[in-house]
């Protein structure tokens, strides 16, 4: 048996083992309090049937994805803009900072007030979440551009832009990935809060709808949903990750 | 007229130790290098060849005297503003190679003339003949952490060969490597040299090296430094790098230099 077979094997044990773990405490403690995995099967082939679990993951996949968007590209791009000026950067970085200490949470009823019920709200938590892990992941990659690979690009004659572009943009990437790995979870995570306070439909509405019903297989299943989704999503950041930072020799080497 | 020549240059810092007196690093150093010219430049470490090389770049400004291309004053004491390279028309190969980790090997020596918006079939042949007349060829996917130290001072090397400045400035670059591997580096450099009679600057603190390259070799003071003299190397070329002592006048012009060099 090869090593490769035995993690395997072993995952597969481990992963059985927990499954009955869980399947015991829902049988012990009932129904109503845990939902086990055969009942959340249950209900998931169900909403697959329906067509329910599409409309709800579409949703929320929505709102996550459009402020995740929004959330890195103005986290990218404020640290390189500030780059432009060393003054600027001191005059703004604590402002960044100390909003940063703002409970984003808190400021969902008025968000409610300013958009509506709608996927405003959701899509402003969920980008105001991103851009500041984005920010400060962005900051710490551009202040640690070696400087005399910037030196050599200005005597070949590279301008400011092309030397943003290239040394900047490129130096920055792992700081970036490790920004966006943490931020993936917290930006559903964002949208699910979003939708738990204010929504009609998604994720977080099917289990706060559940919830509302005293539905606990609902809310497992809702539960069961969003951490699959996530995993998937980070699964394609990581093979992103992987092409974006084939340069690198400590990935190759951690690979191996 | 001469192609380059520094005039009374000088070069000090704000002294930590000594409040209101500035220190030195160069100081009152002039010299003229002429077009084609291979002239090798030696001190002892702490000598400030860096930081000559840094002003003449136009990397740091100086403090005193001016630096002239062609006659053109390019740069001046009191001077506010860098011109990194003068307009693409200084080379300088430093000690580091600078590669960009994130680039192949031919994309890393294709990358100046990108930015000078200069990347045509005729400059990607030029590029490609490079590659190979260092014998780099079938390396040119590489990224440089696949590449080891002589092959990395190679591309950096062409690097600069590629865009053609009128002068190259290099600063120790092969210093970091083994005997054998810099040997090498030296003959394809002579090689290189040969076949487009570039005007270098090349900064050593390795006697042997700077005889077994140069047309000429400037010998610097420790510093505050300055010229401390200067030695024409007749030796006929081509050069055998890797056999300097068979060179005929070597041990002699090894001595006299030695003897220069505090």
């Amino acid at each position: 048996m090869t090593a490769k077979t035995r993690i395997i094997l072993g995952r597969l044990v481990l992963g059985l083992a927990l499954l009955a773990a869980w399947e015991i405490a829902a049988m012990r403690l009932g129904l109503g309090f845990v939902a086990g995995p055969i009942a959340v099967v249950g209900r998931l082939w169900q909403i697959t049937a329906s067509g329910e679990i599409f409309v709800q993951t579409l949703a929320t996949a929505q709102a996550t994805g459009l402020g995740f968007l929004i959330g890195t590209a103005a986290g990218i791009a404020l640290p390189l803009l500030l780059r432009l000026s060393g003054r600027a950067t001191r005059a703004i970085e604590p402002f960044v900072m100390a909003s940063m200490g703002i409970p984003i949470f808190a400021l969902a009823p008025l968000l409610i007030l300013w958009f509506g019920i709608n996927l405003t709200p959701k899509v402003v938590i969920t980008a105001a979440m991103v851009f500041y892990i984005i920010f400060v992941a962005s900051f710490a990659g551009i202040r640690a551009v070696d400087r005399r690979l910037v030196a050599m690009a200005r005597i070949v004659g590279a301008r400011d832009w092309a030397i943003m572009r290239e040394i900047h943009g490129h130096a920055m990437q792992p700081y970036l990935f490790t920004g966006l790995k943490i931020a993936l979870p917290r930006a559903l995570s964002a949208t699910i809060v979003g939708e738990f306070l204010v929504a009609d439909r998604g994720l977080g509405f099917y289990i706060e709808n559940a919830r509302q019903q005293a539905d606990t297989v609902g809310v497992f299943t809702g539960v069961v949903v969003v951490t699959v989704l996530v995993l998937g999503l980070d699964k394609i950041l990581q093979m992103v990750e992987a092409r974006a930072l084939r340069w690198r020799p400590v990935d190759r080497d951690m690979m191996a | 007229m001469a192609l380059l020549e520094l005039r009374g240059l000088g070069k000090s810092f704000a002294d930590r130790d000594r409040p209101g007196q500035p220190r030195w690093i160069i100081r009152d150093l002039s010299c003229t290098i002429e077009e084609g010219e291979f002239v090798t430049m030696i001190g002892p470490s702490g000598a400030g060849k860096s930081t000559l090389l840094n002003l003449i770049a136009q990397t740091d400004l100086p403090t005193a005297g001016e630096v002239r291309l062609r006659g053109e004053v390019v740069s001046h004491a009191g001077a506010t503003t860098l011109d990194p390279g003068v307009g693409r028309r200084i080379g300088y190969v430093t000690q580091e190679d600078n590669l960009l980790p994130w680039r192949s090997m031919r994309d890393n020596v294709l990358f100046p003339l990108e930015v000078q918006g200069a990347l045509d079939d005729a400059a990607r042949r030029r590029a490609d003949a490079l590659i190979e007349a260092v014998g780099l060829k079938g390396f040119e996917r590489h990224y440089p952490h696949e590449l080891s130290g002589g092959m990395r001072k190679r591309c950096a090397l062409i690097r600069t060969l590629v865009y053609d400045p009128p002068i190259i400035l290099m600063d120790e670059p092969f210093g970091a490597l083994d005997a054998q591997t810099r040997a090498q580096l030296q003959a394809d450099l002579l090689n290189l040299w040969t076949m487009g009679r570039k005007t270098i600057l090349f900064v050593t603190h390795d006697i042997a090296e700077a005889i077994v390259l140069g047309d000429r070799t400037l010998v610097l003071s420790k510093a505050p430094t300055t010229i401390a003299g200067e030695h024409p190397i007749p030796i006929p070329r081509p050069r055998d790098a890797h056999n300097v002592f068979g060179l005929a006048g070597f041990p002699g012009l090894h001595e006299a230099i030695r003897a220069q060099v505090q």
